[in-house]
């Protein structure tokens, strides 16, 4: 309200600066060498060790996608290390098939194991978090009998042997290099995931999933593609656990195993890759270091994992993440530069309406809307207004399809929008904000603003895991029409910074840079102006007013009135889920009714 | 900021507060004298509820609240009640899964326990219509009879400043008479009263003074009696922009 | 042998139920499902093994340092990793930090008391019948929790005051209830709740470390299946999953029996997640 204007000099190079490549891939850089030349400073025990820090490290990076980036908290993942552990080894040894070869073995291991972890992934659509955790927990348990039961496939308590890997990966230092590549190999193909627009969605749903909805992310076919891949690799790592084992019973397999895996992750960090491949390399080493601690390696892990939660919530990536302890400065202003958005929103929106015809929704008896008529035109910004209760943040939520209306149609152009698949809104170019921002607050905000042109992406999931030239594109495409996007409100000098470090009215500019990615047809507003001081206010108008002049229909529901008055072209008033009162901002002022509604009267 | 009574019951000075980044309240001023009935008015999502949270202990605040000359900062909400300062919380969230009785004998809990069935039945003689239904589980009550419990409930403890967060809120015309004449009456007993209340002209008709908050801030006080109080009040709601 | 798959099934079903319950009182005080509601029970074996069949102590005794262990566990679950999280933005945190709490004190079980199963003592010195005492105290101890909680809930004011936070903290906390002390005082009842489910199934689950996760998970099932904070609903459940476990034991073998058990549990979890028994919770708008 009283900070002094600052001049803003637009930058992207300063923007953009802090992220340079260079920088992020160095330690992993560092670390490939390491590895490479492990050989020759590492004797024969410590061999054995490096080589199971990568089969680990095989197997955590899927996971990490699982538990760092989508947030699930599947903590029986060892299950799947057992699978692939037994498949392998029962299809070398040829128990009940021809004997086949280790590679054709750990193939095979791997499409089971990419059923498998859709299989025990798939209830985390449907199951609140702790559901989710038991069930992998049990998934864990289970797969452990059944190898001990099932005598004539797995040996039962006598088990197995592993599988021997042919020339040149039959000698330690071979087969250490074999699975030091498969872990390099998953270290870039879910580095590339990570820096995709999958990945961010995976973050979207995580931190903020009405919001991923609304940006038109299906959790169901990303959570399935990342499921399948992390079924895979913990398969493929199963198979290498046991060709280090040399032999295997289900002894070998204990929740201790799927605790570290899990455990690796959460210390390195959520959203991160060097992270909980540090967490990883650690947790495999630690114990060597002091042989009598050994027995209390899970102990202490557990402990680890307390601290962490409590005290150090963002892990080991956070503590590397110098660039966000620079402080911000302070009493910095959003300056919009509303004359981007043509370039922005530059696609010819035809003219066209959202309508709605006498909806209704009730909640239990009390009628939350009761028939509403509305009418929202492109290029048109349209107020709606009216006491607590009166169903305007209802309306809203019926037109981006989280409510079911009870009676009554939506209508996008004249055909009728589908009830709630709130995710096929951002389809039909609707996009909106939220009365709180929903915000991933880890990610930076360009990447925030990013997920927002998460449907405009052309490559599939399999492209952006091997970086092939579509993925490069796509991801060119959305950096640049987010720094775009940010401009345009005034944030661009924030780029690079995480997203929870803003302030409130900073939070609220990023999530219309986001909902501006889907270049909407029809953009949603639930209380923009809520927390702002008045100048902002003041900004956040005149922004709203570009975008509507860009063509695009905007429906502002506001309890400011003034900001209301000010921009609108229509305003309609709700009282008690019924249409009050319609009409220009002048005509609804002096509508006494309005004013009794709004006093009370 | 001009205060009627010379040594406020409840005093608040540059009082700010909100829901984590969010700041909803921006300094606000407010004082009540001991026995005033107290209308607090404002458009939606000007801060009264987060006001009441905030005096109430439910959210941290900064600034200076006194209550009875005592400071109220780091306060708990239940040393807050036990200092006689009683809030009925906006929604009349009585417990549904227990008796009506047991609703009431849970405001006595820090009572000693002699005391409380003798409380909990000063609390029901004033509301005839759920005294009849004092053993029926409080699910079985209508919304109405539901917050003239939760009034009940901010009774027993005979608090000497009552906060009640849209009583009217979901009631029958009726029921609203019912309500406010029991705050009338309280204010016969010598209890202080805030009151925030939507239906404009019936708090104004309770109240003795009124305060108007907009953003976050207070943007009017006035006794109620002044003449042109409905178009300042019409001001301050519709044109908040301009008033500060 | 229907006799013997009944009573072995409904005892087992009683433990579980106990569990279960050790869940729903957490829960309903904060919201919470805790990693130690199974290691409590595994706890409550332990403890009693060690009081009175190694330490030599009296069944009274040992029974109630089994059950102040428990208690003691339930308020450093409270205090450790319930309190600091409840305030957190990330809502999921207590997953994690009961999680972690749970694994420490099996860890310490495991290196302390030893990683094999090791008997429980007999409490009653009487001669095994076909309906032994390790069928019926499981049983007893179900009925003596379910009567307790009752005339808890009915008849003392701090019943009502635990019912009153369940349903709705913050109407609780604006009317000044204790809300602090009385999560505590129900973390401490789930506490010996939990060890007396073990205390009373210790001679058929034995004294073994690994029975923590084996009941966090066989427990969780009667609350997911008969509605979260639904005492009734988890021992009906309880009882059935007991019963149900038995009978495919013995038809299919023990090991397929769980197989069977986890396959039914996630059918019914994906097509009623709230429950078979439970509405879906009420909220008020």
């Amino acid at each position: 309200m009283d900070t002094p204007m600052i001049q803003v000099r637009p930058s992207r190079a300063d923007a953009l600066g802090a992220t340079s490549t260079f920088g992020v891939a160095l330690p992993f850089l560092v670390l490939l060498v390491v590895g490479i030349a492990f050989p020759l400073f590492g004797g024969g025990y410590w061999g054995v060790i490096a080589t199971r820090a990568c089969v680990y490290w095989v197997l955590v990076s899927g996971l990490n996608l699982v538990v760092g980036f989508a947030g699930q908290i599947a903590i029986g993942w060892v299950a799947l290390l057992t699978l692939g552990a037994y498949t392998t080894s029962v299809l070398v040894a040829g128990n009940v098939t021809p004997e086949l070869s280790p590679y054709l073995a750990l193939a095979i291991a791997a499409v089971f194991g990419a059923i498998f972890g859709l299989i025990v992934g798939l209830p985390a659509l449907r199951l609140r978090t702790f559901y989710f955790a038991i069930t992998t927990l049990g998934f864990a348990t289970i797969v452990t009998q059944v190898a001990l039961a099932w005598q004539s496939v797995t040996g039962g308590g006598v088990g197995v042997a592993g599988p021997i890997f042919p020339r040149p990966f039959d000698s330690q230092w071979g087969f250490y290099y074999f699975c030091f590549g498969l872990a390099a190999i998953c270290t870039w193909m879910t580095a590339n995931i990570a820096a995709s627009r999958f990945g961010r969605a995976l973050t979207a749903i995580r931190d903020a999933e009405v919001a991923a909805e609304a940006c038109g992310i299906s959790k169901p076919a990303l959570l399935g593609a990342v499921f399948l891949f992390s079924g895979a690799v913990a398969a493929v790592a199963g198979g290498l656990f046991a060709s280090l084992q040399s032999y295997i019973t289900p002894d070998a397999f204990t929740l201790d195993l799927s605790v570290l895996f899990f455990i690796a992750i959460l210390i390195g960090g959520r959203s991160s890759i060097l992270g909980p491949l540090l967490g990883t390399i650690l947790l495999t080493v630690l114990p060597e270091f002091a042989a009598p601690l050994v027995a209390w390696s899970t102990f202490l892990y557990a402990v680890l994992l307390l601290v962490i939660v409590l005290a150090m919530p963002g892990g080991i990536a956070e503590l590397l993440d110098f660039k966000n302890r620079r402080p911000l400065e302070s009493g910095r202003a959003i300056v919009p530069r509303p004359e981007l958005l043509t370039r922005l929103l530059a696609a010819p929106a035809e003219a066209g309406a959202l309508t709605l015809e006498q909806v209704a929704l009730a909640f239990g008896g009390v009628h939350a809307i009761d028939g509403l008529d509305l009418e929202i035109r492109s290029g048109q910004i349209h107020g709606l207004i009216g006491p607590n209760g009166s169903g305007k943040t209802t309306t809203l939520n019926v037109i981006s399809g989280y409510y079911a209306q009870q009676s009554g149609t939506v209508r996008l152009n004249g055909t009728a929008l589908p009830v709630l698949e709130r995710h096929r809104r951002a389809h039909m170019r609707i996009a909106r904000t939220f009365q709180t921002p929903r915000i991933v607050g880890s990610a930076s905000v360009l990447q925030n603003v990013m997920i927002g042109g998460t449907i405009d992406g052309q490559g599939t999931f399999v492209e952006s895991l091997l970086s092939l030239p579509r993925h490069r594109r796509d991801e060119a495409m959305l950096r640049d029409t987010a720094m775009l996007a940010l401009a345009a409100v005034g944030l661009e000098r924030l780029a690079s910074v995480r997203a929870d470090r803003l302030q409130h009215s900073e939070l609220r500019f990023t999530e219309i840079a986001r909902a501006l990615m889907l270049r909407p047809a029809f953009l949603l507003l639930d209380e923009p102006a809520a927390g702002l001081s008045a100048e902002e206010i003041g900004r956040l108008g005149a922004l709203v007013v570009a975008i509507a002049r860009a063509g695009t229909g905007v429906l502002l529901v506001e309890h400011h009135a003034d900001l209301i008055f000010d921009i609108c072209h229509h305003v309609t008033v709700l009282n008690l889920g019924k249409n009050l009162a319609a009409g220009t901002p002048a005509e609804i002022r002096s509508h006494r009714e309005v004013v009794n509604a709004y006093l009370g009267g | 900021m001009p205060i009627s009574a010379a040594d406020p019951l409840l005093d608040i000075a540059g009082l700010s507060s909100g829901y984590g980044k969010i700041g909803v309240l921006h300094g606000v001023n407010l004082a009540i004298g001991a026995g005033e009935v107290v209308a607090l008015l404002g458009p939606n999502g000007a801060g009264k509820t987060t006001l009441l949270r905030a005096v109430s202990g439910l959210l941290p605040w900064s600034g200076s609240v006194r209550f009875a000359g005592r400071d109220l900062a780091g306060a708990s909400p239940r040393d807050i009640v036990k200092a006689g300062l009683a809030h009925v919380v906006e929604g009349h969230r009585v417990f549904t899964q227990l008796a009506v009785l047991d609703n009431l004998l849970l405001a006595a809990y820090d009572l000693p326990r002699g005391e409380r069935s003798a409380r909990v039945e000063e609390a029901l003689a004033l509301f005839p219509e759920i005294a009849a239904k004092r053993h029926e589980r409080t699910a079985a009550l209508s919304g109405g009879q539901q917050q003239i419990l939760a009034v009940a409930q901010g009774l027993v403890r005979r608090p000497r400043l009552l906060m009640l967060d849209e009583p009217s809120a979901g009631l029958s015309p009726v029921l609203v008479d019912r309500v406010l004449v029991v705050v009338r009456r309280l204010r016969e007993t010598g209890t202080a009263v805030l009151l925030v209340e939507q239906l404009i002209e019936k708090a104004l008709a309770l109240a003795d003074r009124v305060y108007a908050l907009a953003r976050g801030s207070i943007v009017l006080e006035a006794k109620t009696g002044e003449a042109d109080l409905p178009r300042r009040l019409e001001h301050a709601y519709l044109a908040t922009a301009h008033a500060d | 042998m229907v006799a013997s798959i009944v009573s072995t099934g409904l005892a087992i079903g009683c433990i579980y139920a106990l569990i279960g319950i050790t869940y729903n009182v957490m829960f309903s005080a904060s919201r919470v499902f805790s990693f130690t509601a199974g290691t409590l029970g595994m706890l409550g074996g332990v403890l009693g093994s060690l009081f009175i069949a190694r330490l030599g102590m009296p069944v009274a005794v040992g029974f109630l340092l089994a059950l102040a262990g428990g208690v003691l566990l339930g308020i450093v679950t409270e205090i450790v990793a319930v309190r600091p999280v409840l305030k957190s933005l990330d809502q999921h945190l207590y997953v994690l930090s009961t999680l972690a709490l749970a694994l420490m004190v099996q860890q310490f079980t495991a290196i302390e008391w030893g990683t094999e199963a090791r008997p429980f003592p007999r409490l009653f010195d009487i001669a095994r019948g076909g309906f032994d005492q390790q069928f019926w105290l499981p049983m007893l101890a179900c009925a003596g929790v379910i009567v307790g909680l009752e005339l808890l809930y009915r008849h003392t004011l701090i019943g009502r005051a635990f019912l009153a936070i369940a349903e709705d903290t913050y109407a609780a906390r604006a009317l000044g209830l204790p809300e602090r002390s009385l999560r505590m005082a129900s973390y401490a009842l789930a506490g010996a709740i939990g060890a007396l489910a073990g205390f009373a199934g210790g001679e058929m689950l034995l004294a073994f470390f690994g029975n923590g996760p084996m009941l966090t998970f066989y427990g969780f099932v009667p609350v997911a299946l008969g509605g979260m904070g639904n005492n009734r609903g988890a021992v009906v459940a309880g009882l059935l999953l007991g019963l149900f476990q038995q009978t495919a034991n013995f038809l299919v073998g023990g090991i397929f029996a769980s197989v069977a058990v986890f396959t039914v549990f996630i059918i019914v979890l994906l097509a009623r997640p709230e429950g078979l028994a439970g509405a879906a919770v009420q909220r008020r708008v």
